[in-house]
């Protein structure tokens, strides 16, 4: 195993072991938490947020590089475009209804949670059926090809799949 | 040690153990956060569209490790209560499993194809993205955060 894949099990470890005793994996706990029936998960949220959106930015401001690729530490931003709210949309209906999402399936998975199998074959159909639709051309592209020669139609773009 | 472990720590400390991972992630890798990314590269292994597991990958893969660890050490899961999983067994009932795992995949659908569509889960855009300061992030669970709550009291409305 490579440093980088040693490292990556090592953190995602750490964050499987903090949202098990967390109880972040309980679907009761989250419910508890949109319903606001308690103020815990929304502090430990702000609270981690606060501490990466500061811990980031002294990295960046004291110069420091990555440790396993040498990089300058640095990312980038994206603005917001339909995409973010139309996906945040479905995500949310699927998130309320299972009271779990993809970090806490993984951890449920870990603890031996049965439930988790159907969330996470239909979370691995939603991938698919995302790929399949990013790949498919739409209607506006349909129509361009149809007035188009065929030698002179374009490859569609695709949009990066992940740039946040 | 049994009992320590299944009692909730104190939400700061969570919650900067979970903010000490988002900075660990980009003082080894330089790398955001994210585990709807480690699910999508399974997917994208495959059906052939990457050669190898990406990092995302190994880190979901270290999450159900970090897990089976804890459970390990706890004795026991932190997960539901009895039989019952969420509130949607209980209102199914006993013999409402077959159904429950259907909703559950349904449930599931959306939230795959949700997170790829916004770039990201709770995690990706709610921890990563958000401590980034990216607007996108801000928007997205912004959004996911407010669908979740309305859409969770419509259903205590209606069951």
């Amino acid at each position: 195993m490579n440093r980088v894949r040693l490292a990556s099990v090592v953190l995602g470890g750490g964050f499987g072991f903090i949202l098990s005793w967390a109880h972040f994996v309980d679907p009761d706990q989250i419910r508890r938490m949109l319903l606001f029936q308690e103020p815990y998960m929304w502090e430990m949220f702000a609270v981690a947020v606060g501490v990466g959106f500061v811990g980031l930015r002294v990295m960046r401001r004291l110069g420091l590089r990555s440790l396993l690729t040498g990089e300058p530490v640095r990312w980038s931003v994206a603005k917001p475009q339909r995409r973010h709210l139309v996906g945040a949309t479905i995500f949310g209906v699927g998130w309320a209804v299972s009271d779990v999402c993809p970090g806490p399936v993984a951890a449920q998975l870990g603890q031996g949670v049965i439930w988790s199998l159907p969330l996470l074959a239909g979370i691995g159909i939603g991938i698919a059926l995302y790929f399949r639709r990013e790949q498919a051309p739409g209607p506006r592209t349909k129509r361009a090809a149809r007035r188009r020669p065929a030698s002179a139609a374009a490859p569609v773009a695709l949009p990066a799949s992940n740039p946040d | 040690m049994h009992n320590a472990l299944l009692d909730r720590p104190a939400w700061y400390v969570v919650g900067a153990f979970l903010g000490l991972i988002v900075i660990a992630a980009f003082a080894l890798l330089n790398e955001r956060v994210g585990v709807v990314g480690g699910f999508s590269d399974f997917v994208e292994r495959a059906t052939g569209r990457r050669p190898a597991l990406g990092w995302k990958a190994w880190f979901a893969i270290g999450i159900v490790g970090g897990a089976l660890v804890f459970r390990l050490l706890a004795g026991g899961a932190t997960v539901g209560h009895g039989h019952h999983f969420s509130w949607l067994t209980r209102a199914l009932g006993s013999g409402g499993g077959l159904a429950a795992g259907a909703i559950l995949l349904v449930a599931g659908v959306l939230i795959g194809f949700g997170a790829k569509t916004a770039s990201g889960c709770t995690s990706g855009n709610g921890l990563g993205g958000c401590s980034a300061g990216s607007p996108a992030s801000f928007v997205a669970t912004g959004t996911f955060m407010a669908v979740a709550i309305a859409v969770s009291f419509l259903l205590r409305a209606v069951t």
